[in-house]
Parts: structure tokens; C-alpha cells; sequence
């Protein structure tokens, strides 16, 4: 499903430059639920990044579902991250002066379904992450573990086939956090491909496997 | 494609109410001056317009004068008239002629109602109310061809000679004596705006048929022929041949300037006109240039929201949004602030110059008042109006649009 080859990423600050990745080679196969760890500043959210299509490699080649990303338009880009995948953030980036409900619609308003359809939609991942009673709320209103449910439902509106998740416990109590990988492995088992960044190993335990990167190279 | 997307946009755009109030606000003071502006300046043209059809539209006025130059053995210094039979003359000799009239005044002594006055009396021909843009009161009337062809002891009063003589009463259908000689009020002038004149205001004249005049009065000359040219193209040709016709009926050089005055309004109108029109533009580019000054204010408030919102910007980046999507909002959130701050802006111009509009002509002593007191808010003046603020809306909306659309999703959704 997902397979990189000789991934390099450089940022050049001025003069400066930064090696992110310096040639990492990584294959995700379907329903699969993989860790990426690593202390920080290892590239781990680069390479979230790059597999994410939101940025794209500087060398190196990058096929999701057999298609090459790294000649694809800005536009292409965004349909993929529309259609294939879906994002769960540390900070949960939510809308914040949108509904829970609208939060959720967001990204099937980037593609061609309808009102209605949408409605079926949301109200189904509301009764999914059990939220359907705080549709009316604005993130403000709703805790930690209730944004992050929400985001995760806004993750899989346009129903993707891959789950992209960056420390997603990371801003929340040990509670929520179980619940959030509850849901995790549900979706999993649901036959989803999970790839999830963190650098807590009693997260990274629900997950098949894990991948070691240090400075910018995976070493495990 | 954005249109499920209003809903979104409208949502953002309520909660950014506070924060585009003053961009709003800016937008809306600066439509009210350009707006204010532009129809001063209009309405000020047009008073300058009204006032000068006071005396009349589109009019050559002749008035014999004094030979100059010597012409076929005749000296100079020769004192000309004009009489009744060159209006005839004219009339048949210059097609151009639309209409042609003859006037002769006299200064006499006007009574009614135990009242008595001096003032000028004029004998004037047929069409004159036309060429002088002499309107009746409600209830009254001008002379008219049968007062002219039955020599009717008739007469039209300027308004303040019938208030004077009347006071508020009504003064059509009674009898006012000029040197003794009863005459019948037939109407009274009503008010207008004249800026230029000959024997003073219209308002203070009296008025009878000319044939009348003749009668009482021995004076063998007319004091005045007034032409009227088809159309004001031809008005300097009709100058030019009257000259002529007349210089060989008087024989005098018909370039000679000084021995026949001719008082052309048009050529007067043409010139004035131009000073006008000149400051009009002058002030709608005033309006221009503060409203310019104020869109650079407003692109730096707007571009400063966007940058606000350039995590949000992220978010969507990140669920598919494309970059029309991105691009299509601001556009349309900068059209949306622009339409509200134009309309408040409109919306007040427009009861300003009505409120203005209201305030009463003082028609006794035409000030500067009686200039700036009737701004005009026309049609042409909103398209102008809207056609600059057009450039604006493209010119604040399109930093802010390209700045989102260039924006990378990762560095966008790491922005604080």
C-alpha cells in the first residue's frame, strides 16, 4: 500500500540547510498498524508529513496504492489527502469556531457528496465515537478526550482507507488516551491501515509493529 | 462548487464580525466621501447650469452699439439701433434661426393696491417666455400671440413686483396701472435661480405684449433681439451671418465687434461649463485618491486577519481543500466586507443629499448657498462610484488570496 524508497528531505533556512530524512526506505501494507518512534528531531513528523502527502520528498520515491506521489500538483495532493487519507493531530486542530457537527463535515465538503449524504454521514461517526448529543458544541465546549474523538470521526468521514495519526494521546490524560487507542485498534480490526507517530512505548504497544528513526535514518 | 461551501464561509465570516467591523467602517466612511464628493461637485454644476438657463437657454442676444472701424466711407463712432423690421429680416435671411424676438424696455412707474413702484417695462414679442425661460405661477400665464396681435393691455409681473404690489395675495386678474394706463395681470414669474442679466433680475420686471408697447411708448428702436439657433452647433455661424446681414443693412464691417453687441450664452456656457466640469473631476479625484489611501489601510487590515487564520487555513489544507477553495473564500469574504461597507456608505450619502436638498432656496439672494444646497446623487455617479471601488475590492482582496493560496499545508498547520 505504501512504499517509500531512498526518502530524502532537505530544508534549507538561508544558508542553512537541515537533512530531515536522510534515505529512508519504509513499506506499509494494508491493514496494517505500524508505530513510527524516535526521539525528537529524528524526522518522525517529517516523514509523517511526506507520507501524508502534505509535503512531498526532496529525492526519493513515494507510491501510495501503487500511484507515484512526488510529481503530483498542489490539487492532486489535496485530493489524495481528501479521499485516502485521514488525519488525527496532537492538538486535535479542530475548527474552533465551527460545530462538532461541522468539524466532522469539513472534509466532504472538499469532494462531490451530498447534503443529505453528508448528514448520514456525520450523524453515523457521531453515534460512532458516541458524541451525537454534542453535535451543537464548538470545541471549546468539549474536553480534550471529546475533541480528539471528534477529530478522529472527522478523520474517517470521506471514509480513507489509511489513518495518519501524530502523537495522538500526546495532549491528554491517561484516561482519554486509552480510550482514543480503543478506538485505534477498533479501526484496525475494522481492516483500516493505521500509521500513528509517538514516542511512548505503552502507546506504540497497541500497534504490530514499530519503526526506529534517528536522525533521519530507521535503525529498527 | 463553493456554493455548499457558503455555508462555512458565512459561519467564519460571523465570527470574524467584530474584527471586520473597522475594516467596515473604514470602507463605509470612505464611500460616504467620495460619495458626498461627487455629488457636491455635480450639484453644483447643475445649480451653475439652472442658474445660467435663468436668463436663457441657448440664446444670441443682439443689442445695437457703436461703429469702430470705417466702412465704405463712413467714420467710426457711429451709434447703431436696431429696429423691429430686422427681426423680420433676420428670421428670412438665416435659416439657422429657430426662433427670433424683439424687446424694448423702458423704466415707468407701476401702481396697484395704493402702492406705487418704479420699474422696467418690457415689450416683448411672442416666444420670449420660451427663449427666457419665463414660467408662470400655477393659476397664471405668459403673454400669449392674440395679447401680441390685439395689443392687449396685459402684463406678466417678475414675483417680487407682485408681492411687492400684493403682498401674499393673489395677483393674477387684477389691475396694475403703469404711467396711469391700466393693464390686466395675466400671470406672475415664478421662482427661479438667473445668475446673469441685463436691466436687473427677472424677478423685478414687468412684462407686456410688445405690440402694446409700441402704443405707449414712441421709442421708434427695439433695446434687444434675442435669437435662438437650432442647435447650439450653429450658434456661432448664426453670430457670424447676423453680422453680416446686419452690416450690410447698417454698413458697418461685420468685423467690426463694437457695432453691434451680441451676447452669445452659448460660447459663455461652453467656457464656464469647462471650469465646472474641471471641478468636478478635480473633486471626484480627491474622492479617489482618500479613498485609495483608505484601501491600503483595509488590505493591511485584511491581509493581517488572513495571516490570523493561516492554521485554519491548515486545517482545511490538510481534510482536501483545494486552492480555489482557499482562494474562493477570501475572495468572496472580501467582496462581502466591501458590499456591506459600500452599502452603509451609499445608504448614507444618499440621506445626506436628500436632508441638503430639503433646505429651502432663498430665491431673494442667491449665495453660495443656493449652489452647494442642491447636490445631485445620480445614476452615473454610483457607476463611477462602483467602478473605483471595484478596483479596490480586487486591489485588497488579492494580497491576502494569493498569500493563502501559496501557503504549504505543514508550515501552515504548524503556525501559532
Amino acid at each position: 500500500m505504501i512504499v517509500c524508497r531512498e526518502i530524502k528531505k532537505v530544508f534549507s533556512m538561508g544558508a542553512a540547510t537541515l537533512e530531515a530524512l536522510r534515505g529512508v526506505d519504509i513499506e506499509v501494507k494494508a491493514g496494517e498498524f505500524i508505530s513510527i518512534m524516535g526521539p525528537s528531531g529524528s524526522g518522525k513528523s517529517t516523514l509523517m508529513n511526506i507520507i501524508g502527502c502534505l509535503d512531498t520528498p526532496t529525492s526519493g520515491t513515494y507510491a501510495l496504492d501503487g500511484r507515484e506521489v512526488a510529481g503530483m500538483s498542489f490539487d492532486q495532493l489535496a485530493e489524495v489527502r481528501n479521499r485516502k487519507i485521514g488525519f488525527v493531530f496532537q492538538n486535535f486542530n479542530l475548527l474552533p469556531y465551527a460545530t462538532a457537527y461541522e468539524n466532522i463535515e469539513l472534509p466532504m465538503l472538499f469532494n462531490g457528496k451530498s447534503a443529505r449524504q453528508r448528514r448520514q454521514r456525520v450523524e453515523d461517526l457521531l453515534k460512532q465515537v458516541g458524541l451525537l448529543e454534542w453535535r451543537q458544541h464548538r470545541p471549546s465546549e468539549l474536553s480534550g478526550g471529546q475533541q480528539q474523538r471528534i477529530a478522529i470521526a472527522r478523520a474517517l468521514a470521506n471514509d480513507p482507507a489509511i489513518i495518519l495519526a501524530d502523537e495522538p494521546t500526546g495532549n491528554l490524560d491517561s484516561g482519554s488516551g486509552e480510550e482514543i487507542m480503543a478506538i485505534f485498534s477498533g479501526l484496525w480490526r475494522q481492516g483500516r491501515t493505521m500509521i500513528m507517530v509517538t514516542h511512548d512505548t505503552k502507546v506504540a504497544a497497541h500497534s504490530q509493529r514499530a519503526v526506529n528513526l534517528l536522525d533521519g535514518r530507521v535503525i529498527s | 462548487m463553493a456554493l455548499k461551501l457558503l455555508p462555512l464561509y458565512l459561519n467564519e465570516f460571523k465570527k470574524r464580525r467584530k474584527k471586520t467591523a473597522l475594516i467596515t467602517f473604514a470602507i463605509a466612511w470612505g464611500s460616504l466621501s467620495i460619495l458626498l464628493l461627487m455629488s457636491f461637485g455635480r450639484g453644483l454644476t447643475t445649480q451653475f447650469r439652472i442658474s445660467f438657463r435663468g436668463l436663457g437657454d441657448n440664446l444670441v442676444m443682439l443689442s445695437g452699439g457703436q461703429s469702430s472701424m470705417i466702412h465704405q466711407g463712413l467714420p467710426k463712432g457711429r451709434r447703431l439701433r436696431l429696429f423691429a423690421a430686422d427681426v423680420a429680416l433676420l428670421r428670412e435671411t438665416i435659416p439657422e434661426i429657430e426662433f427670433i424676438c424683439a424687446e424694448s424696455y423702458n423704466n415707468e412707474t407701476v401702481s396697484a393696491n395704493g402702492k406705487e413702484t418704479n420699474r422696467n417695462v418690457h415689450g416683448v414679442g411672442p416666444l420670449f417666455d420660451v427663449m427666457r425661460t419665463q414660467v408662470p405661477r400655477a393659476g397664471g400665464r405668459f403673454l400669449n400671440d392674440d395679447d401680441e396681435r390685439h395689443s392687449r393691455r396685459v402684463a406678466f409681473l417678475g414675483w417680487k413686483v407682485a408681492e411687492n404690489l400684493f403682498a401674499a395675495g393673489e395677483a393674477v386678474g387684477k389691475t396694475i396701472r403703469i404711467n396711469r394706463t391700466p393693464f390686466t395681470v395675466v400671470g406672475v414669474l415664478k421662482e427661479k435661480m438667473q445668475d446673469s442679466m441685463y436691466q436687473g433680475p427677472d424677478a423685478e420686471q414687468v412684462y407686456i405684449p410688445f405690440a402694446t408697447y409700441a402704443q405707449v411708448n414712441s421709442q421708434p428702436y427695439v433695446d434687444r433681439i434675442h435669437i435662438q439657433p437650432r442647435s447650439r452647433e450653429v450658434s456661432l455661424l448664426v453670430e457670424e451671418r447676423t453680422r453680416s446681414v446686419l452690416g450690410r443693412r447698417y454698413r458697418f464691417d461685420p468685423a467690426d465687434k463694437y457695432a453691434l453687441n451680441v451676447w452669445n450664452t452659448i460660447k459663455d456656457a461652453a467656457e464656464v461649463g469647462k471650469i465646472f466640469s474641471g471641478i468636478e473631476i478635480f473633486l471626484t479625484l480627491i474622492g479617489a485618491l482618500t479613498l485609495l489611501i483608505a484601501a491600503v489601510g483595509v488590505t493591511n487590515l485584511m491581509y493581517a486577519l488572513a495571516k490570523e487564520r493561516t492554521r485554519e487555513i491548515g486545517i482545511k489544507l490538510a481534510m482536501g481543500a483545494r486552492r480555489r477553495h482557499i482562494v474562493a473564500q477570501f475572495v468572496i469574504e472580501t467582496a462581502f466586507i466591501f458590499l456591506k461597507g459600500t452599502l452603509w456608505g451609499v445608504l448614507l450619502a444618499f440621506n445626506i443629499v436628500s436632508l441638503v436638498r430639503t433646505i429651502p432656496l432663498n430665491y431673494d439672494n442667491f449665495g453660495i448657498e443656493s449652489y452647494l444646497t442642491r447636490p445631485v446623487f445620480s445614476f452615473d455617479i454610483l457607476l463611477v462610484f462602483l467602478a473605483i471601488m471595484g478596483g479596490l475590492v480586487f486591489l485588497a482582496g488579492i494580497f491576502p488570496a494569493v498569500r493563502a493560496s501559496r501557503l504549504n499545508p505543514v508550515e501552515a498547520l504548524r503556525y501559532e
